[in-house]
């Protein structure tokens, strides 16, 4: 087990490096840079910036920057982003969190709705539950999760408005934008945990539908393929009870799957909860990329970028893990 | 010889078959008969559409305009009439300070059918010049069916427009990464070993990056009037050539799924006894890859390519969304049009019609969904029916 999460881990070395180099090629491409911008501002004489840039090592060639960053970067340094003078990684930690908030919230939640559902449309096959559980699912994938995120606001909006008419109750349901209330700041550590997380549980089941949606139809695909397979019927004619049966031996290999799906389901999850994020002004990963783009800030989009390959590969390694303790057939040795 | 009256049925190809199939989904005959008459509409955008993609008039105002209310019945009489619509004038909530249009009951315009308005001239399919719409209102009345946004613009005439966008551009992006999918995908499964390494782990490191984070940051580039591609080609991008470049941005970021998948069915095709005989009778690498694996893996693509074109409208109005899609100057595209509901200083209760942009996108993908499963199942010979 040990050599293997080894072996895994060195086989993840190369692929990040590649994406590393991708991603720094990429960002290499954006014509000009962060200190052009500053040398058209009246005040800064040329000196200033050609120290700058000395200092950045801007004036080298990009392979030389690579290796530069790179080495620092395995060191935990991230460089120093332009426009706020600070170091990356103390900039980007925050974003970083509020995004996990979002995304660790939407996992839980996705495996919350989707395995029962998916379980109770396969025991139940056709039913009037069934059928509309299924077509609700073709909406979830089909909604574009920022149009889901704006038609909730405004559902709120006019709850709000229907509950004030009356019965004078002038509050919203849920918060709809931002990530803690204004005055959160004064509050007990726990009031303010509990205040992130009911702004967060808009954006979470936002985030969430497509995926318990495409959870939902693949899982019910699987247990109706294992409920009408010999091992159930021999678990039948032994006279188990039929909720062992579902839950005890057709569950288990038909959420096999979901357990190695996390891994493909992360860089889904944190693109979609983007989106998500600009709509609701979550301070997250997407928001302070977007703006450290249009400020030509390379350092903190390599920052964030670097991070969130990396977090998805060891999410990639967890789950490989999972899949040995939920299938006893694969055996890592 | 008797002639076997069953031989003609028998003799259908594996085609014929499929579509027969298909035709018998009734689901997915919906999702295409769907889909016929969105993209008709927007092909003819023009002629349906009252007004022109960005014309607006700043007096009097029309900002925020909800949707025009269509009389259908005599005011006086109460008795069925020919549809009409009232002027409207804004005026200010004494309570609440929003601004409200209040209709002008003194005078009736009737809705004109197969009116002329210069003003609002189009070319159908970039072919036949017109300035003929499909209804419209004498002035000053105006007709929004959908209302207006900030700058007055008919949301209507822009949803109708921005379909040739956001409809065309996954369309187009799935050949980009069909031909990248079919070309290493092929490679890698075809001649195994370093080739098939290096494509792999190519593929890797661009799944390993959240595909968002690429999008955002080479759609950004290719933006900026100085990037390189403009640089070396010394022009200034207009529209047409941001379209293109989404168009390839979206492809090279999405082949690497259809690329792993036709990797795979190459690799277990490539051991089949025709593709052996064909190798065994002298054919060339090249032939054999081109003449017997790629097609064998066709049926797998057509599904595959179907089911990402909806992935592509939707990423590419989530791009639009956040600004980095086709400019608003002569385009439109639905997510940029979504992003008129999220400006600064507007509450979306006050303006709910701004997110009708948002239905044809589900639409459009729902429908696309729809019509990938079903040629999944018609191409399934385990669910014939």
């Amino acid at each position: 087990m040990f050599a293997y999460v080894v072996r895994r881990f060195l086989n993840l070395v190369p692929t990040f490096i590649g994406a590393t180099i991708l991603a720094f090629l990429v960002a290499q491409l954006v014509p000009g840079d962060f200190l052009q911008q500053r040398a058209l501002e009246p005040n800064v004489r040329p000196e200033t910036i050609e120290r700058l840039r000395q200092q950045f090592g801007l004036d080298l060639p990009w392979t030389v920057q690579y290796i530069r960053w790179f080495g620092s970067l395995l060191q935990g340094d991230l460089g120093l982003s332009f426009s706020s003078n600070q170091p990356v990684t103390n900039l980007i930690a925050a974003p970083i969190r509020n995004s996990m908030v979002l995304v660790i919230m939407s996992i839980v939640l996705l495996y919350v709705m989707a395995v029962p559902l998916g379980v109770y449309t396969a025991v139940r096959q056709y039913s009037l539950a069934d059928q509309s559980i299924s077509a609700l699912a073709y909406f979830g994938l089909a909604i574009p999760n920022f149009f889901f995120a704006q038609i909730l606001i405004l559902g709120l909006f006019t709850l709000r408005t229907f509950t004030r008419e009356t019965f004078g109750y002038n509050e919203l349901l849920l918060p709809v934008a931002q990530m803690t209330s204004s005055n959160a700041l004064d509050w007990p550590w726990y009031r303010q945990a509990w205040d992130v997380f009911v702004h967060a549980l808009m954006p979470t089941f936002v985030i969430a539908t497509s995926g318990i949606a495409g959870f939902t139809r693949v899982l019910r695909a699987q247990m109706i393929e294992y409920l009408s397979s010999d091992f159930i019927r021999t678990a039948r004619a032994k006279g188990l009870g039929e909720r062992s049966v579902t839950y005890k031996h057709a569950l288990r290999p038909a959420v096999i799957p979901f357990v190695a799906g996390i891994g493909g389901l992360l860089p889904v999850l944190i693109g979609g909860a983007g989106l998500v994020e600009v709509v609701v002004s979550w301070p997250g990963i997407t928001p302070t990329l977007l703006e450290a783009i249009s400020r030509q800030d390379i350092y903190v989009v390599l920052g964030l970028v670097v991070v969130t390959t990396f977090l998805l590969m060891i999410g990639n390694l967890l789950s490989d893990l999972l899949l040995s303790v939920v299938d006893p057939r694969i055996r890592y040795d | 010889m008797a002639q076997n009256p069953r031989a003609r049925s028998e003799a259908k190809s594996q085609t014929q078959i499929a579509l027969e199939q298909f035709r018998r989904h009734r689901v997915a005959m919906i999702g295409a008969g769907i889909l016929v008459v969105m993209y008709t509409l927007t092909a003819f955008a023009g002629f349906i559409a009252p007004y022109g993609i960005n014309e607006y008039r700043t007096r009097p105002a029309a900002a925020f305009r909800p949707p025009t209310q269509i009389h259908w019945t005599d005011p006086d009489t109460g008795r069925l009439t020919r549809p009409f619509v009232y002027d409207v004038t804004a005026e200010r909530d004494p309570v609440t300070f929003q601004r409200v249009y209040v209709e002008d009951t003194s005078v009736r315009y009737p809705i004109k059918f197969f009116v002329k308005r210069p003003e609002a001239s189009y070319r159908i399919l970039g072919l036949f010049e017109s300035d003929r719409h499909l209804f419209g209102v004498d002035d000053p009345a105006r007709i929004f069916l959908w209302g207006t946004n900030n700058l007055g613009k008919d949301v209507f005439s822009r949803v109708l427009y921005g379909g040739q966008v956001s409809l065309t551009i996954g369309l187009l992006a799935v050949w980009v990464s069909l031909a990248l999918g079919l070309l290493f995908g092929g490679l890698a499964g075809f001649y195994g070993g370093w080739v098939d390494e290096l494509v792999m782990r190519i593929v890797e490191v661009l799944s390993a990056i959240p595909g968002l984070f690429l999008l955002v940051v080479l759609a950004s580039l290719l933006q900026d009037p100085r990037n390189p591609l403009a640089q070396a080609f010394g022009l200034e991008m207009n529209s047409a050539q941001t379209f293109l470049m989404i168009v390839v941005v979206l492809g090279l970021v999405g082949w690497g799924g259809l690329a792993r998948t036709i990797r795979s069915l190459v690799l277990s095709i490539r051991e089949m006894d025709y593709a052996q005989a064909a190798k065994a009778l002298g054919a060339s690498e090249r032939r054999v890859l081109a003449k017997h694996l790629l097609p064998a893996t066709a049926s797998y693509v057509i599904v595959d390519l179907t089911l990402a074109i909806p992935g592509f409208i939707l990423t590419e109005t989530g791009l639009s969304f956040i600004g980095l899609g086709p400019s608003e100057v002569d385009t439109a595209s639905w997510g940029l049009l979504l992003r008129d509901a999220t400006a600064r200083g507007i509450s979306i209760q006050f303006v709910p019609w701004l997110l009708i942009p948002g239905i044809p996108i589900f639409l459009a993908v729902l429908s696309w969904n729809l019509v990938g499963d079903g040629l999944r199942d018609a191409f399934d010979p385990r669910k014939r029916r």
